[in-house]
C-alpha cells in the first residue's frame, strides 16, 4: 500500500506569520498535535506542533541539567507561555521536516515515524507542493483495515 | 553558504601559505615545515571554520602520514590515549552526577541562602563556581551556575548578565585549581610528572589567591549592580518564597553517586603516593582512576552504560583533542620545537625567569583568542625542548596552566564556559553580549590574576 492511498487529502495549514497563540487554539480545536505552515508561493517551510511550544517554553539549557528542582512552575514560564501571543509560528517552527513523497510506501512512512520522532508526515508531489498528509493513526487504521479486524 | 566558505578557504590557504614561509625563513627543515603547517591549520580551524575543526585535523593527520613526517607507531603515541580515556572516564562520572541530580541539588543550594544581599551572593556564586569547576569540567559546571543565577535574577527582577559574567569569570579562574578542572590540567600533569599534589598544594592556593582578588574587584566593579540588587531584596524580602518552591532532599542514589565521585576524587589525590607505594610507573593510578569509577558506574546502571558512552562523552571535541595531541607530538618528533625553543631563549637571552614571564603572558593572551586546548598542546612541547637546553621546568609548567586558563578570561570567545553561559544568555534572556562590555571586567580580571600568577612564579621559591 502507498501513502497517497491512506494520506489525508484536505490538508489545514497555517502560514508562517500566524500567530503562535492563534495556531495553538487553531491546534486544539482541530485536536491534533502538529500543523504545515505553508508559504505565499504553497512551499512547506516547516512544522508547528505542541512540542515546539514546550521547547519554547522550557529553558534550553534543561536537557544538559537533567531534571527540574521546582515543586511549582517557576515565574519564568508563565512568563515565557505569556509572550507566545506576540510570536509569530515561523519564530517557533521545527524547518527541517521530514516529508515524504505519494508513493512512499507504509512501512517507510512508519520507520520514519519511529526513527525521526515524528507524528504527522506531509505528503510532497514531483513539485514539491503538499498534496497530502500522513499520521500514526492513519498507518495504524490502515493495517487494521489490511489485517480484516474491520473497526469504523 | 557554499559561496561564504570559498574565501574563508582561501584565506586559510593563504595562511598556511605564510606560516610555511616564515617556517623556512627561521631554518626549518622540509619535514619540519610540514609539521608546523598541519599545526597551523588546526589552529586556524578553530579559529576559522569551528565546524570543520575535526575534518581538518583528520586531513592534517593523513598528510603527516604519507609524507612520512611521522610514523604510524609514533603518531599512536604522541595521541595520549591515556588523557583521552581520563577525560571519557570523567565525563562518564560527570553523567552520573548529573543524572542522580548532584548539580540540580547544588543549584537549590544556592536558591535557599538565608538572609540574602547581593554581597553575599556574589561570595556564593563566585566560590561555588570556582569549588565546582575545581571539581568537574568547568563546561558542566558553568550550565548550572548559569541556571540558578538566571532563577535567582528573575525572581529578583534584576539584570543577570553582571551575575554570569562574574560567574564565568570565577569558573574560568577555578579551572586552575586542580587536574580536573580543564584538559589542560590533565594534561599539562601527563606531559610534566607533576602530580595531583602538587597540583593542590601548588594551583589551588595560587587560585584561591585570585579568586579574593577577582571577587574584590568585580564587586568594585558592579558597585551599581549591587546597589540595585540590595534594593531589590529589601523589596521583596528576601527569597523565602522561593525556597518554598524547591525541595530535592539529597537521595540515596544521589549519596551513592556522591561517594563514587568522592573515592575517585581521594584517589586521584593520592595518586602519587599511592603509586610510589605500590611501585607503579608515575600517572597510573591517576589515569587509570577515572577508568575504575567508570567501570563501577557502567556495572551499577549497566542498562544505561551505553548511554554515558554514547551521550555524556563529548566525543567530537575528544576526537579533535586526540588527533591535536598527535600533531603537536609530531613537532617535537621533528625537531621543530626545537628550533623554536632555542629562538625563544635566545630572544630572552637565556634567563629563566624571563622566559617563565614570556610564557605566562603569550599563553595568557593566545588563550583569549585561541582554545586553550590548542595553545597548550603547541607549548608543551616547546616547554619539553628546554629540558636539553637546560632550563628548569617546573615553572614554565606553571606558567602554561595558569596563563591558559587565565587568559580565558579577556575575551568573550576565550574560553568554551564564555561561550556556552553566553550563548545560554542570549537564548534565554534575548541579552547579546557586546564584545566591549565583556572585554573591559574580563581584560582587568585577566590582567591583575596573571600579573598575581607572573609575581608569585617568579619570587616564590617553591614554584621554582
Amino acid at each position: 500500500m502507498k501513502v497517497k492511498e491512506i494520506m489525508t487529502k484536505d490538508v489545514t495549514s497555517i502560514s508562517p506569520e500566524m500567530n503562535a497563540k492563534e495556531a495553538l487554539n487553531l491546534l486544539l480545536k482541530m485536536q491534533i498535535s502538529g500543523l504545515p505552515i505553508i508559504d505565499e508561493k504553497n512551499k512547506l517551510v516547516g512544522m508547528f506542533t505542541e512540542k515546539d511550544i514546550l521547547r519554547n517554553i522550557l529553558p534550553s539549557y534543561i536537557e544538559k541539567v537533567g531534571r527540574f528542582v521546582y515543586e511549582d512552575n517557576p515565574k519564568v514560564i508563565r512568563k515565557k507561555f505569556q509572550d507566545l501571543k506576540d510570536l509569530s509560528v515561523s519564530k517557533l517552527m521545527r524547518k527541517d521536516v521530514v516529508t515524504v513523497d505519494e508513493d512512499t510506501s507504509l512501512c517507510e512512512v512508519a520507520r520514519l515515524m519511529l526513527t525521526q520522532k515524528v507524528r504527522r508526515i506531509p505528503v510532497l508531489n514531483k513539485e514539491k507542493k503538499v498534496v497530502g498528509i500522513v499520521a500514526r493513526e492513519d498507518i495504524v487504521r490502515a493495517y487494521i483495515r489490511e489485517a480484516g479486524w474491520g473497526t469504523d | 553558504m557554499g559561496n561564504r566558505l570559498i574565501p574563508k578557504f582561501i584565506f586559510l590557504f593563504f595562511l598556511i601559505a605564510l606560516v610555511v614561509l616564515s617556517s623556512q625563513g627561521i631554518g626549518l627543515n622540509y619535514q619540519q615545515t610540514i609539521a608546523v603547517a598541519i599545526f597551523s591549520a588546526s589552529v586556524f580551524a578553530t579559529l576559522l571554520f569551528w565546524d570543520f575543526r575535526v575534518a581538518v585535523a583528520f586531513l592534517g593527520i593523513a598528510i603527516l602520514l604519507i609524507t612520512k613526517t611521522v610514523d604510524l607507531e609514533n603518531m599512536v603515541r604522541f595521541a595520549s590515549l591515556e588523557v583521552i580515556l581520563f577525560l571519557v572516564g570523567m565525563m562518564v562520572l560527570v553523567g552520573l552526577l548529573k543524572e542522580m541530580g548532584f548539580f540540580a541539588w547544588l543549584v537549590t543550594l544556592i536558591l535557599r541562602i538565608k538572609n540574602l544581599t547581593a554581597k553575599k551572593f556574589i561570595f556564593v556564586i563566585s566560590i561555588l563556581s570556582a569549588l565546582l569547576s575545581c571539581c568537574v569540567d568547568e563546561v558542566t559546571s558553568i550550565i548550572f551556575m548559569v541556571a540558578a543565577i538566571l532563577e535567582i535574577c528573575d525572581y529578583f527582577e534584576v539584570e543577570p548578565t553582571p551575575y554570569i559574567i562574574i560567574s564565568v569569570l570565577c569558573t574560568n579562574i577555578g579551572s586552575t585549581g586542580t587536574v580536573l578542572g580543564n584538559p589542560i590540567g590533565i594534561l599539562i600533569a601527563s606531559k610534566s610528572g607533576l602530580t595531583f599534589e602538587d597540583f593542590l598544594l601548588k594551583a589551588f592556593p595560587l587560585m584561591s589567591i585570585c579568586l579574593l582578588v577577582a571577587i574584590l574587584l568585580l564587586i568594585f566593579w558592579y558597585r551599581k549592580a549591587i546597589k540595585k540588587l540590595d534594593e531589590k531584596l529589601k523589596e521583596l524580602g528576601g527569597n523565602e518564597i522561593l525556597v518554598k518552591l524547591i525541595s530535592i532532599p539529597p537521595e540515596r542514589q544521589l549519596r551513592l553517586g556522591l561517594s563514587i565521585f568522592g573515592l575517585t576524587f581521594l584517589f586521584i589525590s593520592l595518586h602519587h603516593r599511592l603509586e610510589l607505594l605500590w611501585g607503579l610507573e608515575a600517572n597510573t593510578l591517576l589515569l587509570s582512576v577515572p577508568l575504575v569509577s567508570a567501570g563501577c558506574v557502567m556495572i551499577w546502571k549497566w542498562r544505561k552504560a551505553r548511554e554515558y558512552i554514547e551521550k555524556d562523552v563529548d566525543w567530537w571535541t575528544l576526537l579533535f583533542f586526540l588527533l591535536l595531541f598527535a600533531k603537536a607530538g609530531t613537532l617535537k618528533y621533528t625537531g621543530a620545537t626545537d628550533v623554536i625553543a632555542q629562538r625563544l631563549l635566545h630572544v630572552v637571552e637565556h634567563n629563566s625567569v624571563a622566559l617563565t614571564g614570556v610564557i605566562l603572558w603569550m599563553s595568557s593572551i593566545g588563550s583569549s583568542i585561541l582554545d586553550n586546548v590548542v595553545l597548550v598542546a603547541a607549548f608543551i612541547p616547546i616547554v619539553q625542548s628546554f629540558k636539553d637546553l637546560g632550563i628548569t621546568l617546573q615553572p614554565l609548567w606553571w606558567a602554561l596552566l595558569f596563563g591558559g586558563c587565565l587568559g580565558g578570561n579577556i575575551t568573550l570567545v576565550g574560553s568554551t564556559a564564555n561561550i556556552v553561559a553566553l550563548g545560554i544568555l542570549e537564548k534565554e534572556r534575548n541579552i547579546r553580549m557586546t564584545f566591549f562590555r565583556w572585554f573591559w571586567v574580563g581584560l582587568s580580571v585577566g590582567i591583575v590574576t596573571t600579573g598575581i600568577i607572573w609575581l608569585a612564579l617568579i619570587t616564590l621559591p617553591i614554584y621554582r
